[in-house]
């Protein structure tokens, strides 16, 4: 189930939040979980068993890895535990592709596994991940399996992100607080998130769509997709974490924060530190320190950079240009330590456009079908292919696409939230904000009530992640 | 408003927001089928195992969900105006507005396409012509020729068009009417032309084959309003039109018949004129095969109209200068069968298409 559909916010929603604040305390878990599967389960019935043997095993091996923790066996059940989890995700993500290499380098005419990937595999196969570690490490195991279903299944969080640690979140398992600001925050981050999807990544996203559509390229025309898919995806998966993080809010949950305006970022370095997040905490924590991290020299550290970025990329999808993107940012990641994050410090603006530049790059590769076109659009940007400088599409797109992609850019920005935050300090700029604040956010959410009617939603990127 | 106040307000609105929509999609009343869009809406899909299993249900639910939701004509306007004035979107689900014209996109040119539509139409010509027939093709701009350059949208290059269409078309004699028409020949919510404003176009076409036409046209306006296909689409607050139609003489006495039913229907249905598409009152709209007879004609010569809906309301303006005249729409019949109601011999052909039906050809059988 999509947030952005009318069976969520019209049906789901508020069945879900009526039972959930309607049962005792003891029961909310089960509600959550029941709804969860419920969400999952609307999108991928025959996945449900998957997700629910993936919990059971992880749930298992949790409280061995607990038991044995202080000998040998800890060890192996966790790295048992993870191997399982890994090898589903595998299985269902990245068996056809090897196999395709397989068959490709050795001439072998193996056949293709052709698996429907399970939407969110590889959020809640890491979410089980996290678990069996934080218990290897110390965390006290889940005794209550429904308490630990629900940290693995909760939908605001299920399918997209942000990828919650156990450790982040396991009190909150059994223990949580409500308040009226704690749900007003979390509707307006609802909101906030539902119209940058809405708003702002679908109408992105059709600008894309229709330069793929297009017969009619132009130098113009590759920078206006380039641009709007680097906005497209910023908006579509940070209005994503929104949703989710304002649904925790509303449910009683704290989820971490998963991006922090990272296309004003002075260096690819800080770029990841503010893009998705959970996912860059998440390779830090589980493979670059267990790998052994900056420890080890130069040498090793530059090694364990590539290998967690090539990682990455892989964990985006199954095809080359996804590993070519994570080794891309390895290389520049690596350029930056050893040289360039020094000298980047020297101008706030030149570093900035760097970054923006080669952010953008990366989308490119990121968004091609195959190698071959991520390549095509990439030397498109600079007239590559012979195509002309302007076409009348890409005119028109501009013209037709200009506020989208000014809101957008803005948007993008810390700019809108430091002026409300201006604002808000002042006695009365404060009591003006507090009256627009229900007002704007109603308007949004019937305005994007209606462009979900007239039948505009898409589903999100991150999904197929 | 202190930030407590502020919170439980916006909980409030929320959860009224959230609860009545979720009733009134419960409990409003259902539309089986949209007028404005002119289509059926998704039905509440039906239970069962396998449905669900297979996830149908839930598709089907999804499209149902956005069909039944209440206001659904309120909250389409309500997007479209968004859209249009608040992001300055150029067009709205691909229709744009220009001087109340409404339009939908038509562009890139699709070569092939063109290509696709004459292989089909020199098939009709190899299956069933011999030299003694003449043979004829025009092609009817749509209305983006007259609007879309003044308004900045992309469209195609219509004298490459028909240029090409012209060329490719090596078994007929091509007859341009594009410098007769102009943006107000066509309705502005409809992608059809004006009855009462192309007797020039009927003029043209029939000197072109060899026959005149009669001058005697009355004008009438239909009392019901008319809100064209692309109203619907556009979701805009617009004023609605009058549609106008042309009788005479000739029209007047003529004999249809409809050979997909097999029945007798008037020039001009006034049951269709109020209908969910009163366009469909120029000879009852989208058939297969027609016959109209003219038991006043001054000759025996009869024509072969190869057409899309625009051929409707331009027949009965031809038919002053004929016998009688078949309107065949191979986009519902196939040519092979035409053996079985048709027969060529000392018949005039006209293959009278729009660019619309041209440029997305794989229409035509």
């Amino acid at each position: 189930m999509l947030f952005s559909s009318i069976s969520f916010l019209y049906y789901f929603l508020p069945l879900t939040l009526a039972f959930y604040f309607v049962v005792p305390r003891a029961f909310k878990n089960t509600i959550l979980l029941l709804a969860s599967l419920l969400f999952y389960g609307w999108g991928e019935p025959k996945y449900l068993m998957l997700m629910g043997l993936s919990t059971l095993l992880g749930y298992g091996f949790g409280l061995l890895v607990e038991k044995y923790r202080e000998k040998k066996a800890g060890k192996v059940f966790c790295v048992f535990s993870v191997g399982i989890s890994l090898s589903f995700l595998v299985c269902f993500k990245y068996a056809d592709f090897f196999i395709q290499n397989v068959n490709a380098i050795t001439g072998l005419q193996l056949s293709f596994l052709r698996l429907t990937l399970p939407i969110g595999i590889s959020f809640y196969t890491f979410q089980i991940i996290s678990y069996t570690v934080d218990v290897y490490k110390g965390e006290r195991a889940q005794k209550n399996l429904i308490h630990l279903a629900t940290y693995i299944a909760m939908f605001p969080q299920l399918i997209a992100g942000p990828i919650v640690r156990y450790s982040d979140i396991a009190g909150q398992l059994t223990h949580r607080e409500y308040s009226w600001h704690g749900i007003a925050w979390g509707i307006r981050r609802f909101v906030i998130g539902l119209a940058k999807k809405i708003l702002l990544a679908n109408q992105l996203g059709e600008l894309c769509s229709i330069f793929r559509a297009s017969q009619d390229s132009s130098v113009l025309f590759c920078w206006l997709y380039a641009i709007a898919f680097t906005l497209h995806i910023y908006f579509d998966f940070s209005g994503y974490s929104d949703m989710a993080i304002g649904l925790g809010s509303v449910l009683g949950f704290r989820f971490q924060e998963n991006f922090n305006y990272p296309y004003i970022s002075a260096s690819i370095t800080e770029f990841w530190r503010r893009w998705h997040i959970s996912l860059g905490a998440f390779f830090r924590d589980y493979v670059y320190i267990p790998l052994g991290g900056n420890r080890k020299g130069r040498g090793r550290q530059l090694f364990h950079i590539l290998v967690v970025w090539m990682l990455t990329g892989l964990w985006h999808g199954a095809a080359w240009n996804f590993i070519l993107w994570g080794a891309f940012f390895a290389v520049l990641l690596t350029v930056e330590k050893l040289w360039l994050l020094r000298k980047l410090e020297k101008s706030r603006l030149l570093s900035r456009i760097y970054t923006l530049f080669f952010v953008m790059l990366s989308f490119v590769i990121f968004n091609g079908e195959n190698l071959g076109q991520a390549f095509s659009d990439m030397a498109g940007l600079f007239g590559g292919g012979g195509i002309p400088l302007v076409s009348q599409e890409a005119l028109y797109c501009l013209l037709s696409f200009k506020i989208v992609l000014l809101v957008g850019i803005i948007g993008a920005t810390p700019a809108a939230c430091n002026w409300v935050r201006k604002i808000s300090k002042s006695p009365t700029g404060g009591k003006v904000l507090n009256l627009l604040e229900p007002v704007v956010l109603t308007v949004l959410m019937l305005v994007m009530t209606a462009y979900l009617v007239d039948g505009s939603f898409n589903p999100f990127l991150y999904f197929r992640f | 408003m202190n930030t407590k106040k502020k919170d439980i307000t916006l909980c409030t609105i929320f959860l009224i927001l959230f609860a009545g929509g979720f009733l009134l999609c419960l409990f409003s009343p259902k539309e089986r089928y949209s007028d404005s869009e002119r289509r059926m809406l998704s039905p509440m899909p039906k239970w069962s195992a396998q449905g669900l299993w297979s996830g149908r249900f839930m598709a089907e639910f999804e499209s149902y969900a956005q069909d039944a939701f209440p206001y659904r004509d309120s909250f389409r306007e309500i997007k479209a105006l968004t859209a249009l004035k608040v992001f300055s979107r150029q067009d709205n689900n691909g229709i744009y507005v220009s001087d109340e014209f409404l339009s939908a996109l038509e562009y890139p040119m699709d070569e092939d396409s063109l290509g696709r539509a004459i292989e089909r139409f020199r098939y009709v010509c190899e299956k069933y012509l011999t030299e003694e027939n003449k043979v004829y093709l025009s092609v009817i701009s749509d209305k983006n020729r007259f609007l879309a350059k003044g308004s900045g949208h992309p469209s195609m290059n219509y004298e490459e068009f028909e240029k090409q269409m012209a060329e490719k078309a090596d078994f007929a004699e091509y007859i341009s009417i594009s410098d007769l028409l102009e943006r107000d020949d066509y309705y502005k919510t409809d992608t059809h032309w004006r009855q009462e404003r192309i007797t020039d176009v009927a003029e043209r076409l029939a000197l072109a084959m060899g026959t005149t036409l009669s001058q005697d046209y009355e004008i009438h306006t239909l009392e019901s309003d008319f809100y064209g296909v692309y109203y619907g689409q556009a979701a805009l607050p617009l004023e609605p039109e009058k549609i106008q139609y042309v009788t005479g003489a000739d029209i007047d006495c003529c004999i249809v018949y409809d050979w997909q039913n097999e029945r007798k229907i008037p020039v001009y249905d006034m049951e269709k004129a109020v209908g969910r598409d009163p366009y469909e009152m120029f000879l009852s709209g989208s058939l297969s095969l027609l016959t109209i007879k003219n038991p006043n004609a001054r000759t025996d010569r009869k024509l072969v109209l190869f057409r899309d809906s625009f051929g409707s309301s331009i027949a009965p303006l031809l038919i002053s200068g004929y016998a009688q005249i078949t309107l065949v729409d191979i986009r519902y019949i196939h040519p092979d069968h035409l053996e079985q109601f048709l027969d060529f011999d000392n018949c005039d052909v006209l293959f009278l298409y729009s660019t619309l039906v041209l440029n997305h050809s794989d229409t035509i059988k």
